[in-house]
């Protein structure tokens, strides 16, 4: 599966132009089944298509399809889950107070961008849709999202090996005193020493192979990472910002989108100093950023709306 | 004359137990077998789980039973073999081993709660932190102390440092059986037994490290200590604690069946002279400082630690705390008598045999046993040509067991792998202790810089600190010098946990006041005792030490024990004088 | 007769746990340690360590009682361990 993401600050066109790729890679490459996801908890996808769309996978043409991923609903359902799973298995630990930590856990950092994350895992899993294609939260989440798959396998590796420590000390008592029988409240539980046979090692092992998959996915050419920035100061500094902080988890950056690029014959009073900055950024971007191709798009009068829009916008300014 | 001690020394202990030890436990303990304790009340099967009695007791005795009870009793001898004696039976009757069942009980009425945190509740908090120094300062000594009678024995005996490096690979080996074969865990125990039994007998024929540079010993020790301390518990302390139990127990019994079997009259002195030359080369007192020397035998301070820290939280019934806590001192009693028994017995013959190495001495082996002044002065000498006070033990103990048909110098191997197997283990707990307590004394430094916290609490800087500190204080003296401010720090600790007892009995327990006083008296007794003692130390051996350092480490150390000494006082005193309190609040 | 067999017995019994329970002692409280410690640090949220992603918890927290059970049983004691390592390590 291919997969495109597209990352940028708020107001930079990065819903347009995502939705506007989405329309033209579709159109010109109809033997593939594509999905955009909109990931952004602020949903505009809808919006640029001018089409109403949900948390349910809407056919947009033969082979687009749309989505609106409703974050919050994901988290709320998963802690719910959590929440009922443990309270039957945890009647006991009465002094544990389930509740309040629920409600840290809910606020936890990190608990956002662990829904994104399972709900591209889910996409992955779709087998109709070759192609994938992401709008993205803002940069911040998406960044950490990227890098998650290899900050989780760290801790795995580590909590794993706290585990391993812990059945190897389980495994010398049982050989001299049998296995151990840990009584909680009204239940005797059999603690095993077995890597095997241990729930908590099962689930580190297999999350930290559906983690090295996924990190390997995102390291590989099957990922392209799409920035969409603007000509000036700050949305630079940003954007090479994003580049290095993908870098040191081994993600390439694909493609820069510069946009709302201002064009102008006879700029106005008003606007030339802008200009000026916008000329001074591109040149001090192309100097500073090598070998990632950077595709100007101009400012225009209205944005695309609606698919027809969004193919011409594909046609006149993102098709190579 | 060796049976009949012996035979007395049972009888002693187990008379007392049931005249003074079951009164104490009706009177002012107040046992109430229906009164749930902690380990039934709190049980969580992870630090309150109730044990069965005998276990408990075997667990509690090991734990307090070391190298200390035949260090103290055989430097002791320098007064002769019957004040050393008195105070094993009578002080360990009035004072030690009411101070070891109370600190017990009281924590038992206090969910388990170390007798640290009692004093805090019954006297001041800040008893708690200045505990934390206490120890810490404590626990080098007896590192420090420990290295040295450990070295006294491997360099004059090369079967013992043989026999002692062996049973260290016999431990690895144990604990590769126990823990990581299928072997079954008798199986596993029989070859572990049989293990330590060849590495007596190897070291006994073929006695091959001779080391006889004891600096070379205090190295090799501090680079084993900072090592074995660091490593997970299972591959060496864990598989030698249990064989250690083996040996104990052995020794006990072999110690009292040759004891009744050698039939022998003592030839050494009832009595010598009131100030024996013992403590740092001094002549000194018998009172106050024989409890500078003998400690675990008679009393001991950590016992208390050991007591409350985990015994309290697994004894399953009130009842069972008169045989456990108290019962587990008598026999330890017992264990000096015999002890003293051996040496008293056997102890000129030690002498006679090393009569070469006493002429190089410049000791006179016709004076030392003919001539008591003579003996009390220079015994602590003569007793370095065969390894210290602990050798002329081992050496007396081979000879005792002769009696039952065990070569001599077999005995004496056994003997000797017996002090130093504790002496080891001791070694390896105390630094791990140590560096628990160093990263607790530093934590408000936390607040101010956390690198330097990280980089001085760190797991391998803590140990060598401790080492290394350890190391200084031997590498010059002898233990003669050591062991006194171990003894003396023990028994303040002794002293703090005496005095919270009987304020507990006062106050909480609201005994009747003839029972008060039987535990007031002797903890009032402690105090001037170790007080005076300490004074006596810090003017008259501390000055007389010739390396600066330990002059200067040792005497700043005695200064501020005795500071916290007093403090104490205030604090007991203000404490005793307040009203009765009801029981236990334990948050 | 049998009745002195039955004591022996008895007495064997109470021996074999004894010593089995002395050869374990230590390896079982640094068991206890280690489960305290990846409990503490599975649900580090709580006490304000860094935790790990979220991720983990949610897949490994059903399974977790025995860890969770000993973390609040060891933090009861929390302000009182010194004379329970000196208990444990045996210093004389």
């Amino acid at each position: 599966m291919d997969i495109y993401f597209f990352l940028g600050k708020g107001g930079t066109g990065k819903t347009t132009i995502s939705a506007s790729f989405s329309v033209g890679l579709s159109h010109y490459n109809k033997d593939i089944n594509f999905l955009i996801a909109s990931l952004d908890p602020a949903h505009n996808l809808g919006d640029a298509f001018n089409i109403e769309l949900s948390n349910k996978i809407k056919k947009l043409t033969e082979n687009l399809s749309a989505i609106e991923v409703d974050l919050e609903k994901m988290i709320k359902e998963y802690l719910n889950d959590l929440s009922t799973n443990l309270k039957y298995t945890y009647k006991y630990l009465t002094s544990f107070n389930l509740d309040k930590y629920f409600d840290v856990l809910r606020y936890s950092p990190g608990i956002e961008e662990n829904a994104v994350l399972e709900s591209i895992k889910k996409f992955l899993k779709m087998n109709e849709f070759d192609a994938l294609i992401f709008d993205t939260p803002p940069t911040g989440i998406t960044t950490r999202v990227l890098a998650l798959p290899k900050l989780t396998l760290i801790w795995t590796k580590r909590l794993m090996d706290i585990r391993r420590k812990i059945l190897d000390r389980r495994k010398m008592i049982e050989n001299v005193k049998g296995k151990t029988e840990a009584i909680i409240g009204d239940e005797v539980i059999t603690l095993t020493a077995d890597e095997k046979e241990d729930q908590i090692m099962i689930e580190l092992a297999n999350y930290s192979k559906e983690m090295e998959d996924l990190m390997k996915l995102f390291q590989s050419d099957l990922t392209k990472i799409n920035i969409v920035t603007m000509p000036e100061d700050l949305a630079l500094f940003e954007t090479k910002r994003i580049i290095e902080s993908l870098n040191k988890f081994n993600i390439k950056t694909n493609k820069i989108y510069l946009n709302k690029y201002l064009i102008f014959d006879n700029p106005p009073e008003v606007i030339k100093g802008k200009i000026i900055e916008q000329d001074r950024v591109i040149e001090k971007m192309r100097e500073e950023i090598k070998n990632i191709s950077i595709k100007d798009i101009p400012l225009l009068s209205q944005s695309p709306r609606g698919i027809e829009d969004l193919l011409k916008f594909y046609d006149n300014y993102i098709l190579e | 004359m060796t049976a009949l001690i012996a035979l007395v020394g049972a009888a002693f202990y187990l008379f007392f137990y049931f005249v003074y030890g079951k009164r104490l436990e009706k009177e002012v303990v107040k046992a109430d077998p229906n009164r749930p304790t902690p380990a039934v009340k709190l049980r969580d099967n992870i630090d309150y789980v109730p044990a069965k009695p005998f276990v408990l007791y075997g667990h509690h005795f090991a734990s307090i039973a070391g190298a200390g009870p035949i260090t103290g009793p055989a430097i002791a001898m320098a007064w002769g073999w019957l004040p050393g004696l008195l105070w094993v039976w009578l002080g360990n009757l009035f004072i030690g081993s009411v101070h070891d069942y109370l600190a017990l009980m009281a924590s038992v009425r206090y969910d388990g709660k170390s007798i640290q945190w009692v004093s805090g509740k019954l006297m001041s908090a800040r008893t708690k932190y200045t505990f934390e120094i206490f120890i810490y300062f404590t626990l080098l000594l007896i590192i420090a102390a420990f290295m040295g009678v450990f070295t006294g024995l491997a360099t004059t005996n090369a079967s013992i440092g043989t026999a002692s490096v062996l049973f260290i690979i016999v431990a690895l080996i144990e604990g590769v059986l126990l823990y990581r074969t299928k072997l079954s865990f008798t199986v596993s125990s029989i070859i572990g037994v049989i293990l330590l039994v060849l590495s007596i007998y190897i070291g006994y024929a073929f006695p091959f490290i001779k080391i006889t540079n004891a600096h070379t010993w205090y190295i090799v020790l501090a680079i084993y200590s900072v090592f074995a301390s660091s490593l997970p518990v299972w591959i060496l302390l864990q598989p030698r604690d249990y064989l250690n139990a083996y040996i104990l127990w052995a020794g006990l019994i072999l110690g009292l069946v040759a004891a009744i079997f050698a039939f022998k009259g003592f030839n050494w002195p009832t009595f010598t002279i009131f100030s024996a030359v013992t403590v740092g080369g001094k002549p000194s007192p018998f009172w106050p400082t024989v409890p500078l020397v003998i400690a675990c035998g008679a009393l001991s301070g950590f016992h208390s630690l050991v007591a409350t820290g985990t015994t309290s939280k697994q004894l399953d019934n009130e009842l069972s705390g008169l045989f456990i806590g108290y019962g587990s001192m008598f026999t330890e009693g017992f264990l000096a008598t015999l002890v003293i028994t051996s040496i008293a017995a056997f102890g000129m013959q030690v002498f006679q045999g090393a009569a070469g190495k006493l002429t190089d001495l410049k000791i006179d082996l016709n004076l030392l046993m003919t001539d008591k002044t003579y003996l009390a002065n220079k015994y602590a000498a003569a007793s370095n040509s065969v390894g210290g006070a602990v050798g002329i033990f081992t050496k007396s103990f081979g000879k005792m067991s002769t009696s039952v048909g065990l070569p001599e110098n077999i005995g004496t191997t056994f003997a000797g792998l017996w002090v130093s197997a504790f002496v080891l283990t001791t070694l390896d707990t105390a630094v791990r202790l140590a560096r628990y307590a160093w990263s607790e004394i530093w934590e408000p430094v936390k607040r101010v810089s956390e690198g330097f916290y990280k980089f001085i609490a760190n797991l391998w800087v803590a140990s060598i600190i401790a080492d290394g500190l350890a190391l200084l204080l031997i590498w010059w003296g002898s233990y003669n010098i050591l062991w006194p401010g171990f003894a003396g720090a023990n028994q303040l600790l002794a002293a703090i946990a005496m005095i919270t007892a009987a304020i507990w009995v006062k106050r909480v327990q609201k005994a009747k006041p003839s029972w008060q006083m039987a535990v007031l008296i002797p903890a009032l007794f402690l105090w001037i005792t170790v007080t005076i003692g300490l004074i006596w130390y810090l003017f008259v051996v501390v000055p007389g030490i010739a390396v600066a350092f330990n002059k200067y480490m040792l005497g700043g150390f005695t200064v501020i024990m005795l500071i916290l000494n007093f403090i104490l006082v205030g604090d007991f005193i203000s404490g005793w004088r307040k009203g009765p309190l009801p029981e236990a609040e334990t948050k | 007769m049998k009745k002195l067999f039955d004591l022996l017995k008895k007495i064997f019994k109470g021996l074999d746990i004894g010593l089995r329970e002395v050869s374990t002692s230590l390896i079982e409280k640094e068991l206890e340690e280690t489960e305290n410690v990846f409990a503490l640090l599975t649900m580090g949220a709580f006490a304000g360590i860094p935790s790990p992603p979220t991720g983990i918890i949610l897949r490994i927290l059903p399974y977790m009682q025995r860890e969770i059970y000993v973390m609040i049983a060891r933090s009861k004691n929390i302000d009182d361990t010194l004379a329970e390592i000196a208990g444990i390590f045996s210093i004389e």
